[in-house]
This record gives C-alpha cells, sequence and structure tokens, in this order.
C-alpha cells in the first residue's frame, strides 16, 4: 500500500460501504460510441446499483463524460453523434430507436459542470422542470420547490429572494440551484458532470456533502477528474482510459489494491 | 421478486402522474420557424423574378444591344443602360477610392491609436453616420456640400486643367454646378465609411493581443505593425467588408438622385451630372409605362445581377476567414 | 531633438533613435497623422448634418407641423402631421409584420439548422436580402401588390419596408441566439423539455436583449427608408383613409418631393421632417446600443 492510498482511506469512514447485492438500475452492455469517425466508446460493459454512487476516473479524453452522456442521450442533439449497443435502464434498452427523449430525460437528471441557471428567477427555475411534466396547483408547486430548494441546501439562503434572477447567486449557490432544479422532478438518477471543477473548496464540500445526502433516494453517476473526491463520496468507482473501461469495482477496493497495472499509475499521479 | 413488485409499484403512479408536454406543439413550432426561413428564400425568389417578368418586353425589344446602347429617348422609345450602368460603376468605383482609404484610417485611429477614454463616444460617432437616413445625407450633398464643391475645387480644378491632355478631359465641369457624378461619390463614399470602418476595426480588435505586442517588442512603429501585422493579419475579410460597401454603393438611390445631376450624357469627365440606375429608376418610374417602364425593370435587373455579384464575392471572401 | 543634442548626449541619443531611420518615423507620423484626420472627418461630416438640420428645420418647427396636413401645392402654410401619422403606421405595421417572420427564421437558423444546407443556403440569401439595393424591393412590391390592385397604398407600403426588417432581424436574432451558451441548451433538454420550450423559455430569454436590439435597428432601418415607398406608398397631402388605400403620406417621400420643389413652403416642412426623422433615427440607434450592453457584460 502506497502513501496516497493510505491518505485516501481515512476517507472511507464514515461513507456508506459498497453494496453489490443493491438491485442493478443502469447496464451499459457493449457500448460504442462514435463522434462522426472519432471511436470514442469501445465495448464499455458496466452496471450501475441503486443508490449507490459511482465515479468515473481517468485522465482527459478517456470518455469518462461521453459515458455520463449517453445515459440521458444529451448526445442525441447533435446528428454526428451516435451510440451502438445496449443501455439498459430497469431493464429497457433507451438506445432503442422509439423511446421517448424528453420522458428519459425527465427520469435521468443531469447536473453539468459549469452551472446552468435559466435567466428567470430563483422560483422558476426550480419549476420549469415541474411545470413540464406535472399540472400542479401553485400551493402543491410551492410545496416541491420549497422541498427541492431544502434537498439541495439552497433554502436558507434564498427563502427570502425567490423571485430574483437566479444569474445572480454565487457559482456554489447556482451549482446547488441546478441540483435542485434537477432534484425537483424527482429523477431515477442523476448524472453529474465534475459538477465542483468550476467551483472554490468550500462550495466543494457542501456539493459533496449534498451528494453523499441525495444518495438515500437517487442512483448517482458522478464524473470527476479529482481522485481524492471519488474517492471520498463514492461507493463504486470506475477507471477507463482511451475510451476503454481499464477497471470497475468498490471504491475503496480500486484505490486501495488496484487489479490493473495502468489503474495504480493513474491512481499514484504516475499519468494522467 | 420483491424487489420486482417495488419497482413496478414505483413505475405506475409515475405514469400516471406524468403527462409530458405535447408532442404537436413542439413540432408546430419547428415547421413555424422553417417556413418563416423560407419566407427569406421566397421574397428573394420573388425579387428576381418579378424584375425579370417586367423587364421582358425590353429585353424582347433591344436584345444585347440594351447594354450597349447611350440612347434614353422617350419620344422615339430607344432605350439603352449604357450611360445609367456607367454612372453607376463609376460613382461606386469613386466612392471606394474614397471611402476605403478613410474608412481604414478611423479603424486603425479607433484600435490602435485612440486614447481609452474617446475610444467609445468617437466610435458612437462614426455609427451614428450609418444611421443617418440616405435622403438626409442627399439633402446635405445638395445644399451644403454641392455649392461648397463647385466654388472651391470645381471652377479651380477647371481653370487649372482646362485645355490639358487627359485631365483636361476627366476634372473639366462644363457646368460647375457641383453636382456630377464625382459628388455622387464622396457622398456614396461617406455612407459606406461607417460599414467598412466598423467591420475593420472588429477584425482588428480580434487580432490577438499578443501578436501585437511582440511586434512593438522588436521595436516596430504603430505604421510597421499595421501594415506588416495587422493588415495581412485581416485582409481577406477586410476586402469582404470593402465589397460590402461597393454593394451598398452600388444600388443606393436617394442620396444619389439628389446629387448626381440625372443627366443622360455619357461624359468622360468626372465633374459632369450623370445618372445612375438607381437614381434613373427612382426618378422616372411612377411616370413611365409600356416600353419605358420596362426598360426601367431592365436596369433594375441589371443592378440586381451586379450586386448579386459583388455580394457573392464579399460573402466569399468574409466567410474564408470565419472558417480559418 | 536627438539630432541637435550636444556631444555627450549623442551616445544615448544614438542609442534611441539610431536605430529608427528617419523615413521609418516620417511614415509612422504620417499614418497616425492620416488616421486622425479620417477620423475627424466624420465626425465633422456628422457635425455638419446635424447642424445642416438642426438651423435649417428649426426655422419651421412650429406646433402647425404637428396638426396640419401637408398643403398643396402654390397654397401657404400647412404641416406635416398627415406625413408623420402616415410614416408611423407604415412603419409599426412593417415591424409588426416583420418581428415575428424575422425572430422565427432567426431561430430556424440558429437551432434547427446549424449544420444543415438548407440552413446554409438560407443564411447566404439572408445576407443577400439584408444588402440588397432597396429600390429593387420598391419595384418587387409594385408588381406585387400595386399593379394588381390597381392604386398604390399604405399596405403596399408596410410590405415593402417588412421585406427590408426582416433580413435584419434574421441575422441580429441567430447571432444572439448562438452567442447563448449550449450548455444551457443542454441543461434544458436534460431536464426533458422539448426544444421548443426550451428555445422559448430558455434560450429566448437569454437572447432577448439582443434581439430586441435587432428589432430597434430595424425600425431605425426602415424608418428612414425612401426608395421603396416612391412606387408603393407614394404620397399625398390629404388625410388618408383608414383602409391605406391610394396613396399615404410618409415623411421621406414628403422630404423628397418637398425639399426639389419651387415653394419655399415646402422646402421649409422638408426641412422640419428631415429634422424630426433624424432625430428619432439616431435616437433609437442610441437606445438600440444600451439596451445591448448588458448584454455584452455578461
Amino acid at each position: 500500500m502506497n502513501a496516497a492510498s493510505a491518505m485516501n482511506a481515512a476517507h472511507f469512514e464514515g461513507r456508506g460501504q459498497a453494496d453489490d447485492t443493491a438491485p442493478v438500475r443502469i447496464a451499459c452492455k457493449d457500448l460504442n460510441f462514435y463522434y462522426g469517425q472519432f471511436h470514442g466508446l469501445k465495448n464499455v460493459n458496466l452496471d450501475f446499483h441503486d443508490r449507490q454512487v459511482t465515479a468515473l476516473i481517468g485522465p482527459s479524453g478517456c470518455g469518462k463524460s461521453t459515458l455520463l452522456r449517453t445515459f440521458n442521450r444529451i448526445y442525441s442533439l447533435y446528428p454526428e453523434q451516435r451510440a451502438e449497443g445496449q443501455i439498459l435502464l430497469d431493464g429497457s434498452n433507451i438506445l432503442d430507436g422509439n423511446v421517448d427523449l424528453n420522458d428519459l430525460r425527465s427520469r435521468i437528471g443531469m447536473v453539468f459542470q459549469k452551472p446552468t441557471p435559466f435567466p428567470m428567477s430563483i422560483y422558476d427555475n426550480v419549476a420549469f422542470g415541474l411545470r413540464l411534466y406535472e399540472k400542479l396547483p401553485k400551493a402543491e408547486l410551492d410545496v416541491r420547490v420549497e422541498e427541492s430548494l431544502r434537498k439541495a441546501a439552497l433554502w436558507d439562503e434564498v427563502k427570502d429572494k425567490l423571485k430574483q434572477s437566479g444569474m445572480g447567486l454565487s457559482g456554489g449557490q447556482q451549482q446547488r440551484l441546478c441540483i435542485a432544479r434537477t432534484v425537483a422532478q424527482r429523477p431515477e438518477v442523476i448524472l453529474f458532470d465534475e459538477p465542483t471543477s468550476a467551483l472554490d473548496p468550500i462550495s466543494t464540500g457542501r456539493i459533496e456533502e449534498l451528494i453523499e445526502q441525495l444518495r438515500a433516494e437517487f442512483t448517482i453517476v458522478i464524473v470527476t477528474h479529482n481522485m481524492q473526491q471519488a474517492a471520498r463520496i463514492s461507493q463504486f468507482t470506475a477507471f477507463m482510459y482511451l475510451g476503454e473501461l481499464v477497471e470497475f469495482g468498490p471504491t475503496n477496493r480500486i484505490f486501495m489494491n488496484p487489479v490493473k497495472r495502468q489503474t495504480q499509475d493513474y491512481i499514484t499521479g504516475r499519468f494522467g | 421478486m420483491t424487489a420486482l413488485t417495488e419497482r413496478i409499484a414505483l413505475a405506475s403512479p409515475r405514469t400516471m402522474l406524468r403527462k409530458g408536454p405535447s408532442k404537436g406543439l413542439d413540432s408546430l413550432f419547428r415547421t413555424a420557424s422553417f417556413a418563416s426561413a423560407m419566407v427569406v428564400l421566397l421574397v428573394l425568389a420573388g425579387i428576381l423574378g418579378s424584375i425579370i417578368y417586367g423587364a421582358l418586353p425590353a429585353f424582347r425589344e433591344f436584345g444585347f444591344g440594351f447594354l450597349t446602347s447611350s440612347a434614353w429617348n422617350i419620344g422615339t422609345e430607344q432605350y439603352g443602360a449604357l450611360v445609367a450602368v456607367a454612372g453607376t460603376v463609376a460613382s461606386a468605383v469613386l466612392a471606394l477610392a474614397i471611402g476605403v482609404p478613410i474608412s481604414l484610417g478611423i479603424a486603425v485611429y479607433l484600435t490602435q491609436l485612440c486614447p481609452g477614454w474617446a475610444r467609445k463616444p468617437v466610435g458612437m460617432t462614426i455609427e451614428l453616420l450609418a444611421a443617418v437616413p440616405s435622403i438626409i445625407y442627399g439633402m446635405w450633398g445638395l445644399f451644403i456640400f454641392a455649392p461648397l464643391f463647385a466654388r472651391f475645387v470645381q471652377i479651380p480644378v477647371s481653370n487649372l486643367v482646362e485645355g490639358l491632355p487627359l485631365v483636361g478631359t476627366l476634372f473639366y465641369a462644363r457646368v460647375p454646378s457641383g453636382v456630377g457624378v464625382l459628388t455622387a461619390g464622396i457622398i456614396l463614399a461617406i455612407m459606406i465609411v461607417p460599414f467598412v470602418a466598423s467591420v475593420a476595426r472588429d477584425m482588428l480588435d480580434q487580432i490577438p493581443t499578443v501578436l501585437r505586442e511582440s511586434a512593438y517588442g522588436i521595436g516596430c512603429t504603430t505604421w510597421e505593425v499595421v501594415r506588416h501585422v495587422l493588415v495581412p493579419q485581416a485582409s481577406v475579410s477586410i476586402i469582404g467588408a470593402i465589397m460590402l460597401g461597393l454593394g451598398r454603393a452600388l444600388g443606393e438611390t436617394m442620396a444619389v438622385t439628389f446629387v448626381v445631376g440625372n443627366a443622360n450624357r455619357l461624359s468622360a469627365s468626372i465633374f459632369d451630372p450623370s445618372s445612375t440606375i438607381a437614381s434613373r429608376i427612382a426618378n422616372e418610374f411612377n411616370e413611365a409605362d409600356g416600353l419605358q417602364l420596362s426598360s426601367l425593370m431592365a436596369l433594375g435587373c441589371i443592378l440586381f445581377v451586379i450586386t448579386f455579384i459583388v455580394l457573392i464575392i464579399a460573402r466569399f471572401l468574409t466567410r474564408r476567414v470565419k472558417v480559418a | 531633438m536627438d539630432a541637435t543634442a550636444p556631444l555627450p548626449a549623442l551616445r544615448t541619443g544614438a542609442a534611441i533613435g539610431g536605430r529608427v531611420r528617419s523615413g521609418r518615423r516620417v511614415a509612422d507620423r504620417v499614418l497616425r497623422t492620416g488616421c486622425l484626420l479620417a477620423t475627424l472627418l466624420g465626425a465633422l461630416v456628422l457635425g455638419s448634418i446635424l447642424l445642416m438640420l438642426i438651423v435649417e428645420g428649426l426655422k419651421g418647427f412650429t406646433p402647425l407641423l404637428f396638426t396640419e396636413p401637408t398643403p398643396g401645392p402654390g397654397s401657404v402654410g400647412g404641416g406635416i402631421a398627415n406625413a408623420i401619422l402616415g410614416s408611423l403606421v407604415m412603419t409599426l405595421i412593417g415591424i409588426v409584420i416583420a418581428t415575428p417572420i424575422g425572430v422565427m427564421a432567426g431561430t430556424f437558423l440558429a437551432e434547427y439548422g446549424r449544420t444543415s444546407k438548407v440552413a446554409g443556403v438560407i443564411r447566404f440569401l439572408n445576407d443577400i436580402l439584408l444588402s440588397a439595393p432597396s429600390i429593387l424591393i420598391g419595384l418587387f412590391v409594385y408588381t406585387l401588390m400595386v399593379r394588381p390592385m390597381g392604386t398604390y397604398s399604405g399596405w403596399a407600403g408596410a410590405v415593402a419596408l417588412a421585406i427590408i426588417a426582416t433580413p435584419v432581424i434574421v441575422r441580429t436574432t441567430e447571432d444572439m441566439m448562438r452567442l447563448v451558451p449550449g450548455t444551457l441548451r443542454e441543461a434544458g433538454a436534460a431536464l426533458g423539455a422539448p426544444a421548443s420550450t426550451v428555445i422559448v423559455s430558455v434560450t429566448w430569454r437569454a437572447a432577448s436583449a439582443g434581439i430586441v436590439t435587432g428589432i430597434i435597428l430595424a425600425l431605425a432601418r426602415i424608418a428612414g427608408e425612401t426608395a421603396p415607398l416612391l412606387f408603393t406608398a407614394l404620397n399625398n397631402n390629404s388625410w388618408f383613409n383608414a383602409n391605406l388605400m391610394g396613396g399615404v403620406a410618409n415623411l421621406p417621400v414628403m422630404i423628397y418631393q418637398f425639399a426639389l420643389s419651387p415653394y419655399p413652403n415646402w422646402q421649409q416642412l422638408a426641412w422640419a421632417g428631415a429634422l424630426l426623422i433624424t432625430m428619432t433615427i439616431l435616437a433609437l440607434s442610441v437606445v438600440a446600443r444600451i439596451v445591448i450592453k448588458p448584454q455584452r457584460a455578461r
């Protein structure tokens, strides 16, 4: 055991242990992805367990964000991008041609690298997704907005200025607003794409705590380039390199006893 | 097994609760936006079609001779495009010759020389020049500029060059009234300056500061930085901007109608009055019918083709830069 | 200064100026002066135009301008109230026609047709239409509306102005919507919103200041257009009918006809109209630039 993993080991205390008996929520089978001619993902086979945090790590360009973006098919916005193989969400293949993308995306929420508040009030930001799919009376909508903002640990900071623009918040608050907006829809899975890379350490800490709390309700997949972060918050870790899945397993095993040489090199900082 | 039933129980209220946004509205929106975009295409096709349709009788009557004839005789029904085309091209070329150096000067001043506090007001002044309606330029040209131009330029220059070969014809005013092809060219030059200057300014602004600083760093003067670093970097798109200005100058109507003199005479002197395609259409269209109307449409057709070619070149040049 | 410096200073003088040949200094000086002069010339022309309009226009600026219609040939007095009203009506109808078409077409180019061939062609044609001589648009609307209807009309004038305004709005709408970061669209789509909802509630909102600027600029552009009105709305010395049929008085054509007329009171009215219209358009242009500012700051 080397020094880095010894240090990481401390972080596992207090976090839930990996539970691979939890039902599989998302399963990738022979997943391939192409950006035009470029082969971005190669034969990825990977399972994501219910109410567990799975971290995708690897050097820049390894395909971790690409993989994340297949789960809600956000890549379909761009005609030159396509995925082949199967991604089973609760057993049904979301890569099927006849899947309703809007419905799929309302079931699988996503939080982006940079905060993406819409140019509208804080309240309307959170209510945006709710209004799309549920016709709620005003009072009930208020309750749902408050509940979501509380879950995102933002309520106390914004409860007096719900009518103000979401663009006026700080970066960390904006990111929590985006989490509240995602949570409001009551999705089954939440995808985080490097959610803290644009934030300061204190905001990062709050978001990490939040992710730990959200795990009680949601299946979470997070892409991060920060290995300590992956070690701190995830139960499972997948290491990717050059578009391939190199190694997958419980986070403490991946960090303390990596099987593959590449994983070990990356975790100990020899490349990446 | 219990897990499965649990999931079904979870899933069923969801499907009942959720009623997705209407698909029909989404595709209606898309169709509406596509239809609006097609309106642009239809209008342009309509412009070309209606002008060609109106011009057909004249083209049938005069054939290719229409382009080379300088006649414009309402009594004998003889019409030709030569004078108007020559006037259009001459005034537009003069406008470029005068306007481009001024535009580039302004662009260089605004981006390289102007002190920071003055940049905004000066830039605004130049941009407001573009907002002044063309008819106001016409009035300014006719009532303010032309008398001054006649007194301080046309008369002295005519006296100076009288009898000399070449310049004696090119710069001799038979009637020094201040209006004529050169006056039109000058007014057009003023009108295209804000357009060319603003594009050139944007181009110069886009050049990375590092490039500029490294040139200054090896001891270049401002002139050398502009000449050897900035202009080569921006040249293609600046030529595109110049072509856009040319397109504008070719089709400009009201300002030119005021100051070109509206004579159907083919003269070698740029001080003499003449006509442009646009000024002739503006002057005669409302009173014209029959072959004259059709000949005016034919002039419009020629104008369309000329400006279309110029604008295509402009577009080609400006796009090449964007891609690179 | 270096050349006339005394001997001990010559060394430093040579070190500073020695490598810069005098030719280079002259060229530099000429460039700086030339650029300054060009800029001054531009400012001088604008100043001279404004001065002309104010001096000549204010002479005839009376309340009657806004109450009396334009006088007939040879009659005294009169105002330009009918022309002001006619210009307002036609410009507003023009912008009301052009705005939905322009915004929707710009939206198509920015959102649906980013990479498609059709969008490329339409983008190109829109640029052509943007720079097409406005007098040709007048000829087109004459053929399309005036000839079949057998009469000049305010409707024809408004359509001609709409055709001029549309490409301006298309262009600014597309440009401004392209400035909206793609992640905002992805965030909208990731919540399961259909494309049209994302466009209406997110992209349009984010680009709204820019789109409004485009509409104001289009308004400023068509408010002073003369050439396309010559063959469509023409002019009239009386109040126009509510159905806008027949010649409809408007400021630009009134200015054109009256400025070149032999009657002093007509010329005076032309100057007053010119002052009014120019100030309105310059004010619109300044407003448009103020509106766009927060957009850039963001």
